[in-house]
């Protein structure tokens, strides 16, 4: 009992986590679906990752998008969070879903959290080819400060994604990560929604890292961002299972 | 990398084979399990063998911290390595008491220390770890809100992840986070050393009293802290919320609600050694060298110690020795003025429980040992002595001019003008 009866929670900043994904005719089935699970599955340790942090809270948002786009959920509290599985049918307007993110992507919309943000991670999924005219909405997105500050993640689902239209929207191949198999796509699904707001959420890289051992503070130093950091993990990640990759029993399911 | 199952065996350094038992945690370096080494169980760090970015030195400074041995108990220090390992190894520790929870859950209000004398006594404790790792001449390099435990009851301290300690002028290539790395870190000019734990140490510090961050009021409260933000903020134009000559960043009402109530409760010396651990000379000024050491918090927080007491209400207030009327901080009743004991450098407020150390009684801060405790009759809860709890024979002049000794074990009833003799240090009770 005492003056600190009454403490409240120290003054966090907010970490929206934005779910973009396609919710077109080509990801009905398998695809959607395990699109919906994996999420489902991960929001538990997002809510983890966020009830454990002082640095910041996570918050999700999640928008679809096929013949126009849909905000599913504004910006909720990892700890009140909860998946509503999307259905799939319809074209693949992603430049509408850009469109949406620009208007939200705003102090007056979806970033307004009085104590402040990090810059937000955006996840994107898609197994296809834009079908609407995309490009000047990206060029407008891209202008966006939040945008480009953000962690910008995508998965390419099957081999018929236009990955060089997500890497556009990444802004580098590197964060662009191709899945084939229903697995893949769940594990690859989880692994970026847990690794980026880990990242995303937490006060920046302070220091520099040495890259060629050594105790010496001059030579091969490098200031790691966030962004930077999130791309060795999925470098990581992959090295991981390339390793694994060789005992891999292919029973035949391609997309 | 796989992690291991349950009864898997892995083989130490030394040959031995510890079994796990359970995955206890995951962290940005690797994964905590429990293990089994003969009939006792440990913790098992094991590294994310890809992310050291340089495995070799890193396994040489733990094996050094290991042949070093613990500095202090309050480090869950390495204790063994294992062998090398798919890439990658491990590291065997104590494990960490359930009673033990994270400083995180302290700042996100979910888990409170049970009186202000705990939370003083975490404080004490995290300074003397520091300080016996100086002394000997580490660093820790990364403090930082997920390294340390503290027991809520008591206020014990135990702080993990001692795989980044070393020895001066040596570092491993650590990056920490922004929040609670010294100015010079952040902004790259300088690598962790003893001088940057110091600023960490002082964030801790305010953290822990006050539940706001201390770099963190009106002038970062922008609607996007982007890396480069932060580096301005914590690195080249960190500004303290409460300092006295730049007010441009003081908290907010109604968002750093914390600091805002809890600031003003503290007496002024603790205030003013904030004030001058995040004074713009030794933030980013030329003094960066010569923040406040642990000694010297140390003396500040023994002295907050001596002033604690427990008021009628049932919550500890600190009681100001040099004031008329002193209220208690909780329930602003006036403090009916206590028994206080004088010794050269120290005010101790005498109430039951009160307790006295080597600090006091032997004018000596090195080792402190509790020497002596406020103690209440079993006739009279109203009356009070004081008991010896060392090994010093004391003298006492009692107010009728007798004189007596009283050895360990022994009670002097405590009263207005009585004297007494600990040995080195003379006291006085007013
Ligand atoms: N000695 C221990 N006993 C019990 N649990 C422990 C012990 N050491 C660490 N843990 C738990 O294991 C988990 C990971 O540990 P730790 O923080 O050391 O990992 P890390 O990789 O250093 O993480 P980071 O550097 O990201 O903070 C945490 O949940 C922690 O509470
Ligand atoms: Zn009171």
């Amino acid at each position: 009992m005492g003056i600190y009866d009454d403490v409240v929670e120290v003054t966090r900043r907010t970490m929206v986590l934005f779910f973009v994904v396609d919710t077109s005719g080509s990801m009905n089935g398998a695809k959607i679906g395990t699109v919906n699970s994996a999420i489902e599955e991960i929001v538990p340790e997002l809510k983890e990752i966020s009830e454990e942090n002082a640095d910041a809270q996570i918050k999700i948002a999640s928008l679809s998008f096929s013949t126009g786009a849909k905000w599913i959920n504004e910006p909720i509290s990892a700890e009140n969070f909860r998946w509503n599985y999307l259905s799939a049918n319809g074209v693949t307007d992603l430049g509408k879903a850009f469109a949406e993110l620009n208007d939200k992507l705003s102090r007056n919309a979806y970033m307004g959290d009085i104590a402040g943000s990090f810059a937000p991670v955006i996840f994107l999924m898609s197994d296809g080819e834009p079908t609407d005219n995309y490009m000047d909405n990206l060029e407008e997105l891209r202008k966006n400060n939040w945008f480009k500050k953000a962690i910008k993640v995508a998965v390419a689902i099957g081999k018929d994604a236009n990955k060089r239209v997500l890497a556009e929207f990444t802004g580098c191949d590197e964060a662009v990560i191709s899945v084939h198999t229903p697995d893949a796509l769940r594990k690859w699904i989880q692994f970026v929604s847990v690794t980026a707001s880990q990242i995303g959420s937490r006060s920046a890289n302070a220091g520099t890292i040495n890259t060629k051992g050594g105790t010496s503070l001059t030579g091969g130093k490098i200031n790691l961002t966030k962004q930077d950091e999130f791309i060795r993990e999925i470098k990581a990640q992959e090295a991981a299972d390339a390793a694994e990759w060789d005992s891999f029993d292919d029973d035949g399911i391609e997309w | 990398m796989k992690e291991f199952q349950h009864g898997e065996k892995i083989k130490t350094a030394s040959g031995n084979t510890v079994e796990i038992i359970e995955k206890l945690g995951e962290g940005g370096q690797g994964i905590v399990y429990k293990v089994k080494y003969g009939e006792e169980e440990f913790a098992l760090k094991w590294y994310f063998g890809k992310k050291l970015h340089d495995i070799e030195s890193f396994y040489s400074n733990i094996e050094n911290n290991i042949k070093q041995g613990s500095l202090s108990e309050i480090f869950l220090w390495p204790l063994e390595l294992t062998e090398k390992r798919d890439g990658s190894f491990g590291y065997l520790m104590k494990l960490r008491p359930k009673n033990y929870k994270d400083f995180s859950q302290f700042l996100l209000a979910k888990v409170h220390f049970e009186d202000i004398s705990a939370l003083i006594n975490a404080a004490v404790s995290i300074i003397k770890g520091f300080r016996a790792l100086h002394n000997r001449g580490y660093s820790y390099q990364d403090l930082n809100d997920g390294n340390f435990f503290a027991d809520p009851k008591t206020g014990d301290v135990l702080i993990c992840d001692n795989d980044n300690v070393s020895p001066y002028g040596e570092n491993l290539g650590i990056i920490g986070k922004c929040r609670y790395m010294a100015p010079e870190v952040v902004t790259g000019s300088k690598a962790p050393d003893c001088h940057t734990d110091r600023f960490s140490l002082a964030v801790i510090l305010y953290m822990l009293l006050f539940l706001n961050h201390p770099l963190e009021g009106k002038r970062t409260m922008c609607p996007c802290l982007t890396e480069e933000l932060e580096r301005k903020y914590y690195g080249t134009e960190p500004v303290f919320v409460w300092d006295p000559y730049d007010d441009s960043n003081r908290p907010v009402r109604g968002v750093h609600v914390n600091e805002i109530r809890l600031w003003k409760l503290y007496p002024d010396f603790v205030r003013k050694a904030f004030e001058k651990a995040f004074s713009a000379e030794l933030l980013t000024g030329a003094d960066t060298e010569h923040r406040i050491i642990e000694k010297e918090w140390l003396e500040i927080f023994t002295a907050l110690r001596d002033i604690t007491v427990k008021h009628s209400c049932g919550s500890d207030t600190f009681y100001n020795a040099d004031s008329e009327n002193c209220v208690c901080i909780n329930c602003g009743q006036e403090i009916a003025k206590p028994m206080i004991l004088n010794v050269p450098k120290h005010k101790v407020v005498l109430a039951k429980g009160t307790k006295l150390y080597t600090c006091h009684t032997d004018g000596n801060s090195e080792n402190d040992e509790i020497t002596a405790e406020v103690v209440a009759s079993i006739n009279d809860s109203a009356v009070l002595g004081l008991k010896n709890c060392g090994e010093n024979e004391w003298t006492a002049q009692l107010p009728n001019g007798v004189t007596r000794t009283f050895t360990k074990g022994q009670t002097v009833k405590l009263g207005k003008g009585i004297k007494i003799d600990f040995g080195k240090v003379k006291a006085e009770i007013e």
